[in-house]
């Protein structure tokens, strides 16, 4: 499928077909994003050029926690001030950030997705056996699951609860109730009935 | 232009969900009637959505939709039961996504097939009061049926002769069970032992509460989930995505079973 009309030069059909594979990203957007880019300062489109070539080139795969990291291991994983008998198990590295916010000064497992049957991702589509590792060779008490509170990162965290039956590692769950600036007449009853069962003393 | 409303008022299972750019997600839907309804809900994924909790799937929930041009969008969504004890139970969780998906596949859009929702509906409620593995057989059976493909079980499926008491073919391009002088004419199949053809006769009249009550053991178990996984495959031309998925945990739960104290809190 050709999205530029005929005529339009070669590079320019390249350009504007490898910007309509990124999501979001329809047939018209990619041609205006092309022409943009045919009117940017040479230095400004090189710029964009390495740091498109240096985030495949120098991001690599953590080998402890499978983060995202330029040198392995990353950041997380050498701070001797992080606790590294605690774990916190997310779905995605961005996930991280927002975990981070809170002032958590533990460790991290990224698994890059979740359990998914319906779309075929199984358990050995996800970082779990390095998880099981890590739980076996190190001082690891706790396991803190951070996956979504959806049908697929329950799935996920009762599927890692049970891998580390064996291991005598305690396995948490983050907590589920409701969000600040929530509506109780718009909640849905999973989510009352765990924040009734889950209510603490004011 | 239709006349039909513009907005219509469905009782529904979710059945599963995809995303859609930023913040949307296309969700399947089996409605009341049996028949499949792929809808979108904008916003969905942002944490103050309103839907959000009433559309995971294997919730069963009264619905409100708008027609749109392509797809329909839901504009309400409220729980009627959110099946906690299935979603809450790793091997229960795995056999309803199991059966969520053959009903996936068996229904079809703007097509209604009165019997699929009470159907899902009778197994997701056994599974979620514990009933074992078993019942997914049952449904299997009864899907089967429904959609037109009732094995022929009581007499050879090619030349209606009587069958022996002894190991027989099941043929799922034949339809059924195959006398010894059909084999050859009937294609790939599977040896059934007498035990296991006793119990398909009986899943195909039983209730499910009867059949839920039936003890089946491992080996004959693992025989018939092979013996209809081929009739399936068979019939939809293609493997279940979850059923991977569902061996996956089965072969967990033997190695690690549940612990009596759950420490997931």
């Amino acid at each position: 499928m050709r999205d530029a009309p005929a005529g339009t030069p070669e590079p320019i059909v390249r350009l504007i077909e490898a910007f309509h594979r990124l999501p979001g990203v329809g047939p018209k957007s990619a041609q205006r994003l092309a022409y943009h880019i045919l009117r940017t300062a040479p230095q400004e489109v090189e710029n964009l050029a390495a740091a498109i070539r240096d985030v495949k080139q120098r991001i690599v795969l953590c080998s402890v926690c499978r983060n995202i990291t330029e040198n392995d291991p990353c950041a997380y994983c050498t701070d001797t001030r992080r606790d590294p008998a605690v774990v916190c198990v997310v779905e995605q590295p961005l996930d991280i950030l927002a975990i981070e916010r809170t002032g958590f000064r533990g460790r991290y497992h990224v698994l890059h997705g979740v359990l998914n049957p319906m779309e075929g991702v199984g358990p050995e589509d996800l970082h779990l056996r390095e998880l099981v590792g890590r739980l076996q060779a190190a001082e690891v008490r706790e396991v803190i699951m951070a996956t979504n509170p959806s049908l697929e990162g329950e799935a996920t965290a009762m599927y890692v609860h049970r891998l580390a039956g064996p291991l005598s590692v305690r396995v948490t769950r983050l907590a589920r109730g409701l969000p600040s600036g929530a509506d109780l007449e718009y909640t849905d009853d999973v989510t009352l009935a765990r924040a009734l069962e889950g209510r603490q003393d004011i | 232009m239709s006349d039909r409303p513009r907005v219509y008022r469905t009782e529904g299972l979710i059945l599963r969900r995809r995303n859609l750019g930023e913040a949307d997600s296309v969700f399947t839907v089996l409605t009341a009637n049996g028949a499949k309804l792929d809808a979108v809900a904008r916003g969905i994924r942002r944490a103050r959505s309103r839907m959000r909790g009433h559309l995971e799937p294997l919730t069963r929930s009264q619905l409100l939709l708008a027609r749109g041009r392509t797809l329909d969008v839901f504009t309400q969504a409220q729980t009627l039961h959110a099946y906690r004890g299935l979603r809450e139970d790793l091997e229960r969780s795995a056999l309803a996504i199991y059966c969520a998906e053959l009903a996936d596949r068996f229904a079809v859009e703007q097509a209604e097939q009165p019997g699929l929702y009470p159907l899902l509906l009778a197994v997701f409620d056994t599974l979620e009061a514990g009933a074992p593995a078993q019942v997914l057989r049952w449904f299997e059976l009864q899907i089967l049926s429904l959609a037109g493909y009732d094995l022929q079980l009581d007499a050879c499926a090619l030349c209606s002769a009587r069958l022996p008491p002894a190991e027989t073919l099941l043929a799922a391009s034949a339809g059924g069970l195959v006398c010894a002088g059909c084999r050859a004419a009937a294609g790939a199949g599977r040896l059934l032992g007498v035990p296991a053809i006793k119990v398909l006769r009986f899943a195909r009249g039983a209730s499910l509460a009867d059949f839920a009550s039936l003890r089946v053991g491992d080996d004959l178990g693992q025989q018939l989930e092979g013996a209809l996984g081929d009739v399936l495959r068979y019939h939809l031309e293609r493997d279940l995505l979850t059923s991977r998925y569902l061996a996956a945990v089965t072969r967990l739960s033997r190695e690690a079973p549940p612990t009596a104290s759950p420490d997931v809190e």
